[in-house]
């Protein structure tokens, strides 16, 4: 764990000025066993400290790849001085964020380590369970990443904490070949919030998992081109997961709004029907710890959750406290910044639609034709809400019943338009932790939904 | 902040202390200034220091690796100590090796020093041209930054190579917006190793604006059929990587998943096609000198005249494979322009589409591809008739090679590599 080597160093802030000081590590060790060979055996550690300074509207920021006191004192003078030197080229003359009272966010969760031959060893076996159970797939890999994020954090106005931030997953992918002979791939990770050994004992709890993947390797390999055009769909809950998080928590980021989302003109109006309800969750959704918990953010910001839509209404922009000032609203605690060198932007954290009160059984019964979509491995959203998800997994529906699995494709739609066609929503909602959202840094982020029925653009033959 | 001379020799020291058969490992100082615009207006000046040592060792034929910003003596003994741990806990594998001896070697590329105030302009400049020709822009973000990296790559079998290497960045994301109406997000990036040139005047920045602009009024397609689609130089790149992941990288070719792995030195796309990756090329400004397995970079063709040349593999993939190693590992593609302007290329398109940016699920292993056309507009009888919203494409990776109707004469330098707009045949274009 980091030392605190921050903390002393508040009577050098600027009077008058926001100010951030950050010491962070951040740690990745990977695995990756590709057909048995050793492709990847790597462990990272990324460390350093930053200061941000916010005055007259501007930031400027510094970070050092050392965590020493020099270092802090050192990034403490070069930030203030780009700030003035962008004061001095701009001239915003904003005046100082709204005050948050001081604070302190202890750990919550203490960071551990484990051998990289403990790492390597679990994952030989399970590379070895699906060598052995199921030799006549074309290829297999077995891909490790435990992943860590620690920060120290005092600011001039606002909590201090030091969090922490540890996930483990792994990840298989599969693949064989239709009877034509065209390659066929599906993959899933396993894990989530902690360090290694708290999600992960023993290999053999984990061989359902791969024989749940395989079954379904194999009804995908019989599967057919989906009919490309608008059609009605069950989005399963890693779907209306990605729905939370691309095509609806993107446009309403504030900096995006701020850039002309659709959001912007659509603040209090009707974007989806009344059964549509998205939170994006500080730390604990429905009772329980949420997949990534955020307490505190990069700015001193203690972290609540963020009520989006209520009843098909929009009700709530993700804020910084800059942003939070512009828009009259509170921040609670989404500007997070990667690694020690980056600067605190506007992310998601948990983002989910919320359950309704239908059983997914019946949502499939009552679709006559259409298609039951079930995994994903990719998202992308626009300003206008437009968005489009890569489909790996789903089903055809024909009178009321599953029937022929579907190959790769893709879904679009745009979401402000595609929410108002949402007239089920199921009682339980799945959540995964093992996203990495991308928007100028990367960011851990936890996304889930219920089952949605919904209409949606397909694409196929 | 440390001499990397000095760090690279201290790594060498441990290295033999601890007995390591073979290593290899790439220690960097880097500095970066970097100006943001959010919003469209400016809002932050960074300027970072990093160290970097990116250390592999090979002993007893099993491989470890280590990544750290730290080049002091604890951290470095640290990084060899679990280099060390790593490889023994790891398979022998015959097939893991470094290169040979290289000799020593120092590049210096150009543009290695900043000029921060020069940049402050060219980048206020950049604002006031948008504002000035672009009314109906509003910048989500710009990024613009100099990054400086002095690096020392060294390796047991001598190899010395220490290069200072600079360049100003660009990046510009923005959209067309007017009243309540917003056209989708349009983005593009650019390198440069002067600030001789206004920024707009770079890549497609101004085309690309332009477009947007047009981009406000829109109409959902009807239907489906088969046409032609036009990808721009900024749509091409999205599609050239995913058909190097598929077909010709390293997971493809070790896992036997490559449609084109039984196809080397045959026929895999159109004869006019000649796909090449040449850090030397004068235009590529981001460039590397040394593989991440030690060789001197040299350019090479992946695909010549429409036939499969080469793989893109590493040392160790290409040695349990039995295929060549690739000759360099940057990613600098360079197709060089055809015959037909892109004018009159458009005037031969029946029904197709100009594909600006494409939005789609990470294709898989059989190539096919299915996401929506963004920034794109519709062609009908050789004319541009609009820009359409809500409108996807779908066809396979491997076919599309195949089926090339024409390439343009023009071509984009964006700094890390040199395209042209080629048009691709038999591509389903769907709507509502």
């Amino acid at each position: 764990m980091l030392d605190d080597f921050i903390s002393g160093k508040k009577s050098l802030f600027t009077d008058g000025a926001h100010m951030e000081l950050r010491a962070q590590e951040n740690r990745s060790r990977r695995i990756l066993l590709s057909q048995g060979n050793l492709t990847a055996n790597s462990r990272s550690e990324i460390s350093g400290v930053s200061a941000r300074v916010y005055k007259n509207g501007v930031y400027g920021f510094s970070s050092m790849a050392e965590c020493s006191s020099p270092a802090a004192e050192t990034v403490l003078k070069a930030a203030a001085e780009n700030a003035l030197f962008m004061d001095r080229h701009i001239q915003k003359g904003k005046g100082a964020f709204p005050a948050i009272p001081a604070g302190q966010i202890p750990v919550k969760k203490a960071i551990s380590d484990t051998e990289q031959k403990r790492y390597l060893a679990f994952c030989k076996e399970l590379d070895a369970y699906i060598e052995g159970t199921y030799p006549k797939l074309s290829s297999r890999s077995v891909m490790m990443t435990a992943d860590s994020m620690e920060k120290i954090l005092c600011t001039s106005d606002g909590y201090d904490g030091h969090i922490t931030s540890p996930r483990a997953h792994i990840y298989f992918t599969l693949n064989t070949e239709t009877e034509a002979g065209e390659p066929v791939e599906l993959y899933t990770p396993v894990g989530g919030f902690g360090n290694f050994e708290d999600n992960f004992s023993d290999p053999a709890l984990l061989y359902p998992e791969i024989d749940k993947l395989y079954e379904e390797l194999m009804h995908k390999r019989e599967g057919v081109h989906a009919d490309a055009g608008y059609k009605t769909v069950v989005l399963g809950g890693f779907l209306s997961g990605m729905i939370a998080h691309e095509a609806v928590g993107h446009t309403v980021e504030a900096d995006l709004v701020l850039s002309g989302s659709v959001a912007g003109p659509n603040l209090g109006k009707r974007v989806g029907s009344e059964l549509v309800n998205l939170v994006d969750f500080a730390h604990t959704a429905f009772g329980k710890p949420a997949p990534l918990p955020v307490f505190l953010d990069d700015e001193g910001t203690p972290a609540e959750d963020a009520v989006l839509i209520k009843d098909g209404i929009l009700t709530g922009y993700l804020n910084s406290r800059e942003s939070a000032q512009h828009f009259g609203m509170k921040p609670l605690g989404n500007a997070r910044a990667w690694s020690f060198s980056d600067e605190p932007l506007i992310r998601m954290r948990n983002t989910t639609v919320l359950p309704g009160k239908d059983k997914l059984e019946d949502i499939i019964a009552s679709v006559d034709d259409g298609y039951y979509l079930t995994n994903t491995n990719n998202g992308q959203a626009d300003l206008t809400g437009e968005f489009m998800f890569g489909i790996t997994m789903g089903y055809e529906i024909k009178k009321g019943k599953l029937a022929r699995p579907i190959l790769d494709t893709t879904v679009s739609g745009v979401a402000f338009e595609m929410l108002k066609t949402v007239d089920m929503v199921s009682d339980e909602v799945i959540w995964t932790g093992s996203g990495v959202c991308g928007k100028k840094q990367p960011m851990t982020v936890g996304m889930g939904g219920p089952a949605l029925r919904c209409k949606i653009m397909i694409g196929g033959r | 902040m440390e001499d990397i001379k000095s760090a690279g020799g201290r790594v060498n020291d441990a290295l033999k202390k601890h007995g390591v058969d073979k290593a290899g490992f790439l220690v960097t100082e880097t500095e970066t200034h970097e100006f943001n615009v959010e919003g469209g207006e400016f809002s932050l000046f960074r300027t970072l220091f990093d160290n970097g040592l990116n250390l592999t060792v090979y002993h007893q034929n099993k491989k470890g690796s280590v990544t750290t910003n730290k080049l002091d003596d604890a951290s470095i003994n640290a990084a060899v100590e679990g280099a060390l741990v790593s490889a023994e806990a790891g398979i022998a594998d015959e097939a893991y090796d470094i290169a040979p001896g290289q000799g020593k070697q120092c590049f210096h590329d150009k543009g290695y020093e900043p000029d921060m105030e020069r940049l402050f302009e060219r980048t206020r400049e950049l604002m006031e041209d948008i504002e000035k020709r672009h009314p109906k822009i509003i910048v989500d973000q710009l990024t613009v930054s100099h990054k400086k990296i002095h690096s020392l790559y060294l390796n047991t079998n001598g190899t010395e190579c220490e290069v200072y290497k600079g360049n100003y960045s660009i990046s510009l994301s923005f959209a067309g917006h007017e009243g309540e109406v917003t056209t989708s997000l349009c983005g593009t990036g650019v390198m440069t190793d002067n600030l001789d040139t206004p920024f707009v005047e770079l890549g497609t920045m101004e085309e690309l604006l332009r477009d947007a602009e047009a981009q406000l009024v829109t109409t959902p397609l009807e239907g489906k059929f088969e046409g032609v689609i036009v990808l721009t130089p900024d749509s091409l790149g999205s599609f050239l990587y995913n058909i190097i992941v598929n077909f010709a990288g390293d997971s493809a070719i070790l896992e036997k998943t490559s449609l084109w792995i039984h196809k080397l030195n045959e026929k895999v796309a159109d004869d006019r096609l000649t796909i090449s990756i040449k850090p030397s090329d004068p235009r590529v400004v981001d460039r590397d000198h040394i593989t991440a397995d030690g060789f001197l970079e040299e350019d090479y063709d992946l695909i010549k005249d429409g036939v499969l040349k080469s793989f893109m593999l590493s040392l160790y993939v290409a040695n349990k494979t039995g295929f060549e190693r690739e000759k360099n590992s940057s990613l600098s593609v360079v197709i060089e322009g055809g015959t037909t302007p892109y004018e009159e290329l458009l005037k031969g398109i029946k029904k197709g589409l100009i594909v600006g940016r494409f939005s789609g699920g990470r294709p898989g292993s059989s190539g096919d591809f299915s996401g929506v056309a963004k920034n794109s507009f519709l062609i009908e009888d050789g004319k541009i008739t609009g820009a359409v919203s809500e409108t996807m494409i779908s066809g396979n990776l491997a076919e599309m090679l195949m089926n090339v109707v024409d390439i343009s004469k023009e071509t984009v330098v964006d700094g890390g590599g040199v395209l042209p707009y080629i048009a691709f045949d038999k591509i389903l274009i769907s709507g509502k």
